[in-house]
């Protein structure tokens, strides 16, 4: 106990470490807010920016950026009615009507403080949850980790974009991309169309600059105009009589955040629409009407995106399947610093796991710092025009791209990949799946083969086993559920039952 | 699957569907080609089952498009400026390392600012030095992130500032 004691407290009297988690936070929060720049575009960039730093100070960091940039859409949502990143839609319904009668400040203050809250609801759990099921995790079967692998990127496909069909589509084409180069198992060539440059595979983090860097700001040159900021700011910090009077929702939204945030293949965009949904239905009388301004309707997306983030952090580093596209993402650093992060993480490695959990407070509250300060700079900064920000975006891509391996290949690649991204998002593809597909490419593979395997090649044995284990059978339903409910099956199905 | 009638046709999506379709296939045999049916454990059962699902969803998504009779969207796909911008990078890409990273970058910044921002080339300038400037301390200096030098000798100014002249070659 006092050794995990230690371990989370790390960073917290290490005045460079601390350092690094400030500004992570703070950079996370402008990330977050300015429209056009997005967490996941800025994780992906700074993966190879920080590949060759010390991995104590790339992951404080980086917790840094993913918890400010989870919050700083909120800014954005409330001055602009633009959010800010995904995870800020919710906020928006509610935050501009409040910002529009002049109560922007309070509006940012109490969304600050509940996220805050929400975050550290988030990470308790994530303290308490975590080494329950890692502990549970060591009985999972190859199997079990093969369908949980699928049954991220199908939920990915499905709820992100307009049709589970594209959705699967992405992911299968990103499964492939993960395939490419020598077989880990036998070393033999696959798709590498005889090139030995492709031995190795095509570098991840290009695919992944490629897709939500570059894609992300070409699609953005078709809207460059920015409105400006009009909004009168006055009291920032919100009374304590109102924090008491929100705490409870607070506290029953940061729940939904983080179950929502630990199923694999959603976060904290999800999330936060779903509390203010259940704000919706069970907030009986609020002051205002939900969408004209009601603060019910700011603290319950805000505590449930935040609690999403320490939610992620569960299945990612106790399974090691991601949550959604930033945690994919941060996967995919972990892999890059030698980390497997896994049932195994939490035996052989306790200390990077209680390390991350003390850090992730520290962001929440460098976090709630930043949030109550600066407003009137930030209102400068929102308004840096696009025409600017997109070249700048473009430079630091390639720049990423090329020092990952300084080569430039891997910059073609990541241009190659960003005119893919910028179609597939003009057609409806969602690009989420693709880079959920290459980081788990290898483990289902892999998991495959070892299943498989151990069944005697015999396909039959493989589904009675699996149909003979409680576990693996839930996760079989629940892919093939997914798959079902974005199709007309169940309507069938429900109509049939209506009629009898 | 869920076949959206109001949905309005965006230009050339029809295509996309079927060159993704075609390129599905062609994976698939590709696939195929790496240790056909020999084992459901060969390195090539992944690989074979992934690009069939995405076989399958293609042909979903080609059939939905050619049953869904949606409005022709008149929204310019790729409009002038993505396709400039998009050359522009390619450029700069190309240029990175004969030229190296501040020249290429500099005559990036300028056009791509002047191509978006519509500004002055004095104000693009200005803007382009000083966000240059920026990204080289933060990541060349603070990162220490290598860069190529190209036709600029950034190491012998580097160690000029250091006071360690650099040493002569013999």
């Amino acid at each position: 106990m006092t050794e995990a004691l230690s371990y989370f407290t790390t960073a917290w009297f290490d005045p460079w470490l601390l350092f690094l988690i400030a500004a992570g936070t703070f950079a996370g929060i402008y990330i977050g807010a300015i429209p056009g720049l997005s967490v996941t575009m800025a994780v992906s960039i700074l993966i190879s920016f920080t590949f060759s730093w010390d991995v104590n100070d790339a992951l404080c960091l980086m917790v840094g950026i993913f918890m400010g940039g989870v919050y700083g859409g909120s800014r954005t949502a409330i001055l602009l009615n633009i959010p800010g990143a995904p995870s800020a839609i919710a906020t928006a319904l509610d935050g501009y009507p409040l910002a529009q009668r002049g109560e922007a400040g309070e509006a940012i203050g109490i969304s600050t403080v509940m996220s805050f809250f929400g975050g550290m609801v988030g990470i308790a759990l994530l303290a308490i949850g975590a080494p329950i099921i890692s502990d549970f995790a060591l009985t999972f079967q190859p199997r079990d980790y093969m369908l949980l692998a699928i049954l991220g990127i199908l939920l990915v496909g499905s709820l992100s974009g307009e049709s589970l069909a594209k959705g699967v589509v992405a992911g299968a084409f990103g499964m492939l991309i993960g395939t490419v180069g020598l077989d880990p198992l036998t070393a033999e060539e696959r798709f590498t169309f005889g090139f030995t440059e492709l031995w190795n595979g095509i570098s991840f983090v290009a695919v992944m600059i490629g897709l939500f860097g570059v894609a992300e700001a070409l699609g953005q040159l078709r809207q460059l105009e920015l409105p400006a900021i009009k909004q009168k700011i006055t009291r920032i910090v919100p009374s304590w009589a109102s924090l008491r009077r929100y705490l409870p929702l607070s506290l029953q939204t940061s729940m939904i955040g983080v179950i929502i945030g630990a199923l694999p293949g959603v976060g904290g965009d999800i999330a936060a629409l779903m509390a203010y949904d259940y704000a919706k239905r069970t907030v009986r009388d609020p002051e205002v009407p939900f969408g004209k301004g009601a603060r019910e309707g700011l603290v319950a997306p805000e505590s449930a995106n935040n609690a999403a983030v320490g939610g992620a952090f569960i299945p990612m580093l106790t399974l090691g399947i991601p949550g959604d596209a930033v945690t994919a993402i941060f996967i995919g650093a972990l892999f890059i610093h030698g980390l497997n992060p896994g049932p195994m993480l939490m035996i052989e490695q306790p200390h990077m796991f209680w390390f991350m959990v003390g850090n992730l407070v520290l962001a929440c509250v460098f976090m709630l710092i930043f949030g109550l300060t600066g407003i009137r700079i930030f209102t400068k900064i929102v308004e840096i025009p696009k025409g600017i920000l997109i070249p700048l975006i473009l430079l630091l891509s390639v720049v990423g791209a090329y020092a990952v391996n300084n080569s430039v290949t891997d910059v073609y690649w990541m241009l190659g990949f960003g005119v893919l991204g910028y179609f597939m998002k003009q057609y409806g593809y969602q690009v989420g799946p693709v880079i959920l597909g290459v980081i788990l490419a290898r483990l289902i593979d892999e998991n495959w083969r070892r299943a498989i395997i151990s069944e005697q090649e015999h396909l039959g044995s493989f589904f009675a086993n699996m149909f003979a284990s409680p576990l693996s059978l839930v996760l079989f339903a629940a892919v093939v559920l997914t798959v079902l409910s974005q199709t007309p099956v169940l309507g069938w199905i429900r109509r049939l039952f209506r009629r009898a | 699957m869920d076949y959206h009638e109001h949905h309005v046709k965006h230009r050339g999506e029809d295509a996309f569907g079927l060159v993704v379709l075609v390129v599905s296939v062609l994976l698939l045999w590709k696939s195929y080609t790496i240790a056909g049916f020999s084992a459901l454990s060969s390195p090539g059962a992944f690989p074979m089952a992934a690009s069939a699902v995405m076989v399958f969803s293609a042909s979903l998504v080609v059939i939905g498009n050619a049953r869904r009779r949606g409005r022709l969207s008149g929204e310019e796909i790729l409009p002038r400026t993505v396709v400039l911008f998009t050359a522009l990078v390619i450029a700069y890409a190309a240029a990175l390392v004969p030229l190296g990273f501040l020249p290429a970058s500099f005559l990036f910044l300028i056009l791509a600012m002047k191509l978006l921002y519509r500004a002055s080339w004095l104000r693009s300038l200005i803007i382009a030095l000083a966000s240059l400037a920026l990204v080289y301390i933060v990541f060349r200096l603070v990162f220490q992130v290598v860069l190529p030098q190209g036709i600029v000798p950034e190491d012998e100014i580097l160690a000029m500032f250091r006071h360690h002249p650099a040493p002569e070659a013999p």
